[in-house]
């Protein structure tokens, strides 16, 4: 019905609210042209979140899965990218606890290990040579993927989703105040480690 | 809440620039403008967002576009379903036999409207009023004494084409499809135009006479139930 690739790409031009609208109708055309726009904020942000691309992707669709479902609840259309990415941050830390539930203590040592791995590994044969060499993004990744699993969550829904902290609060299921603690907490400890690649 | 190592010789600490950072609130203001080790923090914070955004372009960069396979493999994962909403009951020639459409087709046609007409896209789109047309509508073949439907429909109008003109003919349009295409009586079709949209550098830019003529953005006001 909303099948020809012209409306298609018209979609593309049509604002959030909008979509949101004819989405909550039941317009899966409208709802796939807000998920191939917001997708890839969704993907970076989950891939943060969860430390691999792989289960990024399996939280971008967990979450499309949930918004399809709950897109009638959403009080105000326009807000739909922020609440598709609060929908990604519970979802990511759901996947996290769902998966250390199946691994035993020692594989969740080895995977924290892989984890900042898979973030550093410009640095890995040879630290003095490559540290020269790394770009300060790089040096940025390895540094967020040492801190406290708490910590990393707070920095990366307000760097990279601009949550305010009773937002990650909910998401985290922690007090407002202790976001601002453990983000404040992060910030120092990046920025320290920053400062020595100035 | 003090953080070890965070605290700066002034007495302040580094999480409470940080808070700054965000809120813009902070206990001393004064202080803060004329110290030079907050004013270093708060450098050193700021660089630190900085690459913070560098960080996100460059994941973003690495996640690729919405129109990649990644994106169309989940998509095709999902097997979203049309919305069918209530059920809408359909004369029929037998007695026993009963046929409906669902409210989710008939939205569908409508948006299917709004979308072939040029400067047009539709958004939300509601039928209020007594789907059923009355009590029994199978056994009653005059069932039109049902009440009327009142259609809202939202639209948004590319930049440049009269908004009443096209409401004016999308409300046409959408009267012809649905008495054509639906056994609905309907009582009335409210058009609200939500927005204005903006095609992406067009190399034939609306004359600025035309666009001088443009009537101002009055939503025709409908009665708005919001159901939930």
């Amino acid at each position: 019905m909303t099948g020809s690739p012209s409306a298609q790409h018209q979609l593309d031009l049509v604002p959030d609210a909008l979509l949101a609208g004819r989405a909550a109708d039941g317009d899966t055309a409208a709802f796939e042209a807000l998920a191939r726009r917001h997708g890839p904020l969704m993907r970076a942000t989950a891939r943060r979140l969860t430390g691999s691309l792989a289960d990024a992707d399996d939280v971008v669709q967990e979450t499309l899965v949930q918004a399809w479902k709950q897109l009638e609840n959403l009080r105000d259309p326009a807000a739909v990218k922020g609440w598709l990415l609060r929908i990604v941050g519970s979802r990511s830390i759901d996947h996290l606890r769902k998966r250390r539930h199946h691994l035993g203590l020692d594989d969740l040592e080895n995977r924290a290990e892989n984890h900042v791995e898979e973030h550093s590994k410009p640095q890995s044969t040879d630290p003095e040579h490559n540290a020269v060499n790394t770009s300060r993004v790089e040096a940025l990744k390895a540094a967020l993927a040492l801190l406290p699993e708490e910590q990393r969550r707070c920095w990366v829904l307000k760097e990279f989703n601009d949550q305010s902290y009773e937002e990650i609060a909910l998401t985290l299921n922690i007090s407002p105040a202790s976001v601002r603690g453990r983000l404040a907490r992060a910030r120092i400890t990046l920025a320290r480690t920053m400062e020595e690649w100035r | 809440m003090n953080t070890p190592g965070d605290a700066l010789e002034c007495g302040h600490s580094l999480a409470e620039l940080s808070t700054y950072l965000d809120t813009g609130e902070i206990a001393d203001p004064a202080h803060l403008r004329s110290c030079p080790e907050c004013q270093a923090g708060l450098a050193s914070l700021r660089r630190l967002s900085e690459l913070g955004s560098e960080l996100l372009s460059s994941d973003l960069a690495d996640a690729g576009s919405g129109h990649d396979d990644w994106m169309q493999s989940i998509l095709d994962n999902l097997r979203l379903e049309l919305r069918p909403g209530r059920n809408i009951p359909l004369r029929t020639e037998n007695p026993h036999d009963t046929l409906w459409e669902t409210e989710g087709a008939i939205t569908a046609l409508i948006r299917s409207v709004a979308d072939a007409l040029p400067g047009t896209a539709a958004g939300k789109c509601r039928l209020h009023g007594d789907l059923a047309g009355g009590e029994s509508n199978t056994a009653d073949e005059n069932s039109t004494s049902g009440a009327g439907i009142i259609v809202d429909v939202e639209i948004a109008v590319v930049y440049g084409h009269p908004m009443e003109e096209r409401a004016a003919e999308l409300r046409r349009e959408l009267a012809k499809t649905l008495a054509f295409q639906t056994e609905l009586t309907i009582e009335a079709i409210n058009i609200t135009v939500t927005d204005v949209l903006e095609l992406p550098a067009t190399p034939t830019p609306t004359t600025p006479t035309a666009a001088a003529t443009l009537p101002p953005p009055e939503p025709i006001p409908s009665e708005r139930e919001d159901l939930p």
